[in-house]
């Protein structure tokens, strides 16, 4: 079920129903109204994946209650590791197993020996990445004494598969998360209020911009020999512009959609095309698995307390890995080494934690100088989505050659000039909002209402005018 | 809450008060357009019981640019409309049939041109939009296009829904809704003569020495022996035509042969009379096709001539 069908426009408010007139006033009901909700929600791709979260959770769960329950250190540990083992074991069988044994092959077949590997032929299940992250940092946090286990399954259950998170994020956090689940919930009307206002816009991204841009980017990336240098340069501007709009309308349906229920998620996004500097745009983009990564792996490496040498290492790692965990694949691996070379130098003139605050926060317009960065920072991001796009290296290769041809500076094969209006109406947009957590948050609240419904009513008849495709969310596929 | 849900509801009141006017509106001015090649005219000339003909011409794209029902109709002195529809199988141009049937006088005749897609079923709904301005609570519509890959049942059901993305339908309407633009008519009592000439897609197709296989679909075949029953029950005369396909192009399905016996068992069966073409003279001369399967309009003009006088040969039409 997709957050931009009918089905899920249907799905959403009988939950809501009756989540808050059935099951308000008791809270066990209400959460195993939203697990049953979840697992429907999740069953609605494949039903027989759902046996597979169902076990995910279970073993988190008893792990979990085991490791608190255990009287020695080495059963804690023994807990802990079949835990994570078991989840990585899952995510490497169903995502990494063909990648590791095709390029285990290739690489034997460069010294001359041929093996026909044994290669499997299954799907991949939908947010396996997502849960597995949820359960893993659960069982980190209470190995290492930051928590205690959940003693109720069901809201452990609903903590890892709430269904607005439960396929693309945000990775949550057992201390960010649980406790709202414990706690009774009541109506909050500015809360609910605000909560599909982020649901309209992440539609907005969705449906507006990414799935338009889809279109071209697919067309130009697809047929890449064919087109000039100019053209390739737009497809990849096109590809920058549907990953943040798929991706972060995603988050934003999905942050709004859990608001409805009054839970607040992690924020996933903060206006990343606005960054000055690639270690910005890392705060600012997926936000909630950078930081996984950063406090179950960078911290632990031993972060940035080694030195320079220590912290390259570290940042080469978590970038390499945080790549591989997009998909299996050596795209996204080299898309994540190319990050870390971006971000490396700043990280040895200790200039990485410059721009902490919004850009031109305050102000109506940037400075040249940000301004500059700004397109910087947007052109090596654009420059490392090609390798995320591409089929194979050596089709980002081949991208790459075609766009610094001779045919770099000339018209583009593909005008589609609509799109780029749209595009620069959403930076308007977002560039004005990026202040708040999403850009319509206050956008038009002290307007008349008339004024303000007008602005709403112009959103929904633009999303309705260009819906009806239902792309999958690319962020699905990981 | 209570706030809330107020406030939500007269937020979307007026989308709720509006759609079904707007839709009525989009669909109204959309179904008087020629677009969709001409399907839209076809539709709405069944939807508003303008056909009442005597004999009435079904079958696929090679019936809609084959048939001249102007040249049958001079040589029959009978009222004939063409019914065929671009791209679809048997299994849409029995929707047809049963939209023609429920809102028109049923034809004394019908000619079904059958070929070798006729029995098989595609995935996706062929020119989707064309259902557009019929399918709100048209359950015929829906029972006939929801197995195929093209609108959500709620398309069906729910006012606007399906003019979501449909850029093209929307633009049309309201280009005809601004300019009146209904006396330009893309097709004649359903038919339309191409008038071009010969193309390279057998030669492409060659190149690529891809042979096809026609995979029959069972519930189609099911359908088709159904509708043979139904005419026989009706008193309607049913007279199958296999109509002319370019020699060169005859190899390309490598079942097509087999598809053509089943016509001619089935005819046997109920005794129908076929009229097979599939290897006359016209089959050979290329300046009558614009490609291996489709007749252009100087093709139409010769093949319908003669398809009218078997007809009068065969002494179908002496109930008449």
């Amino acid at each position: 079920m997709l957050f931009n069908s009918i089905d899920f426009a249907i799905f959403l408010p009988i939950v809501f129903v009756l989540y808050w007139f059935v099951t308000s006033k008791n809270l066990r009901l209400q959460n195993a109204l939203l697990l049953v909700a979840s697992y429907f929600f999740y069953s609605c791709w494949d039903w027989r994946f759902l046996f597979l979260l169902v076990f995910s959770t279970l073993l988190d769960y008893f792990t979990g209650l085991k490791m608190q329950e255990a009287k020695s250190k080495k059963g804690k540990w023994f807990w802990f590791w079949l835990s994570v083992i078991v989840n990585l074991g899952f995510l490497g069988v169903f995502k990494y197993y063909n990648f590791f044994v095709e390029s285990f092959s290739e690489a034997l077949s460069q010294i001359g020996l041929q093996v026909n590997p044994w290669t499997l032929n299954i799907i991949l299940p939908v947010g396996i990445s997502f849960y597995t992250f949820h359960g893993l940092s659960y069982v980190i946090d209470i190995y290492q004494g930051r928590i205690k286990a959940e003693r109720n399954f069901v809201d452990y259950a609903v903590f890892v598969s709430f269904f607005p998170l439960l396929v693309a994020g945000p990775i949550e956090r057992a201390t960010h998360l649980l406790p709202q689940i414990k706690r009774q919930r009541t109506f909050d009307y500015v809360k609910a209020i605000d909560g599909l206002r982020q649901i309209l816009w992440g539609l907005f991204k969705k449906v507006v911009i990414a799935d338009n841009c889809a279109e071209f980017a697919n067309q130009i990336f697809n047929n890449s020999a064919d087109h000039s240098g100019s053209t390739l340069v737009l497809g990849a501007i096109f590809f920058a512009f549907q990953i943040y709009g798929d991706f972060s309308g995603y988050s934003d349906i999905a942050l709004g959609t859990a608001r409805l229920f009054g839970i607040d998620l992690l924020r996933n996004f903060a206006f990343p095309y606005f960054s000055r500097d690639i270690a910005e745009f890392w705060r600012r983009w997926h936000i909630s698995l950078s930081f996984w990564f950063k406090d179950y792996l960078y911290i632990p490496l031993g972060g940035s307390k080694g030195g320079n040498w220590m912290r390259i290492r570290n940042t080469l790692v978590i970038f390499i890995v945080s790549g591989f965990w997009h998909g299996a694949n050596w795209t996204f691996i080299v898309w994540g080494a190319l990050n870390a070379l971006f971000i490396i130098p700043s990280i040895i003139m200790k200039a990485n934690r410059n721009n902490m605050e919004n850009v031109a926060q305050g102000k109506l317009l940037p400075t040249v100088r940000e301004f500059f960065q700004i397109v910087v920072t947007f052109t090596l991001t654009v420059f490392g989505w090609i390798f995320f796009r591409a089929e194979n290296i050596g089709h980002a290769f081949q991208y790459i050659s075609g766009i610094f041809s001779k045919s770099l500076f000339s018209i583009p094969t593909i005008q589609p000039y609509y799109i780029v209006l749209l595009i620069i109406l959403f930076i308007l947009i977002e560039w004005f909002g990026r202040e708040e957590q999403y850009a319509i948050a206050n956008l038009g609240l002290k307007w008349r209402k008339l004024f303000r419904y007008a602005f709403y009513y112009a959103i929904i008849i633009t999303i309705f005018w260009y819906a009806g495709k239902e792309h999958q969310f690319i962020y699905f596929q990981f | 809450m209570k706030k809330f849900l107020v406030r939500t509801f007269f937020f979307f009141f007026p989308f709720v008060v509006i759609s079904y006017p707007l839709d009525y509106g989009i669909s109204y001015f959309l179904s008087k357009s020629n677009d969709a090649s001409g399907e839209f005219e076809v539709w709405s000339d069944i939807y508003s019981s303008k056909v009442n003909c005597d004999i009435a011409i079904y079958g696929s794209s090679r019936a809609w640019v084959h048939i001249d029902p102007q040249i049958i109709a001079d040589s029959l002195n009978q009222s004939v409309y063409n019914f065929g529809i671009n791209g679809h199988n048997f299994w849409l141009q029995y929707l047809r049939h049963l939209e023609l049937e429920k809102h028109n006088k049923s034809p004394k005749v019908i000619v079904l041109s059958v070929d070798v897609f006729s029995l098989q079923k595609r995935e996706d709904l062929y020119n989707p939009d064309q259902f557009l301005p019929y399918m709100l609570w048209n359950s015929n519509i829906a029972n006939f296009t929801k197995s195929y890959k093209g609108y959500n049942g709620t398309d069906y059901y729910i006012p606007l829904i399906r003019y979501a993305g449909k850029f093209e339908a929307l633009k049309s309407s309201i280009k005809h809704a601004v300019m009146n633009t209904s006396d330009i008519h893309y097709r004649t009592n359903g038919f339309k003569g191409m008038d071009r000439e010969w193309n390279t897609d057998l030669e492409k197709a060659k190149s690529n020495n891809v042979s096809y296989e026609i995979e029959l679909d069972n519930k189609s075949i099911e359908l088709f022996e159904l509708f043979i029953q139904e005419c026989d029950a009706n008193h309607t005369d049913l007279i199958l035509v296999y109509t002319p396909e370019y020699i060169d192009g005859q190899n390309y399905v490598s079942n097509r042969k087999d598809v053509i016996d089943i016509y001619k068992n089935l005819a046997v069966k109920y005794q129908l009379t076929f009229l097979d073409y599939s290897n006359d003279s016209i089959c050979l001369n290329k300046q009558l096709f614009y490609n291996a399967s489709h007749l252009n309009k100087k093709g139409a003009c010769v093949f319908s001539k003669k398809l009218a006088k078997d007809i009068k040969y065969e002494r179908i039409m002496t109930q008449l």
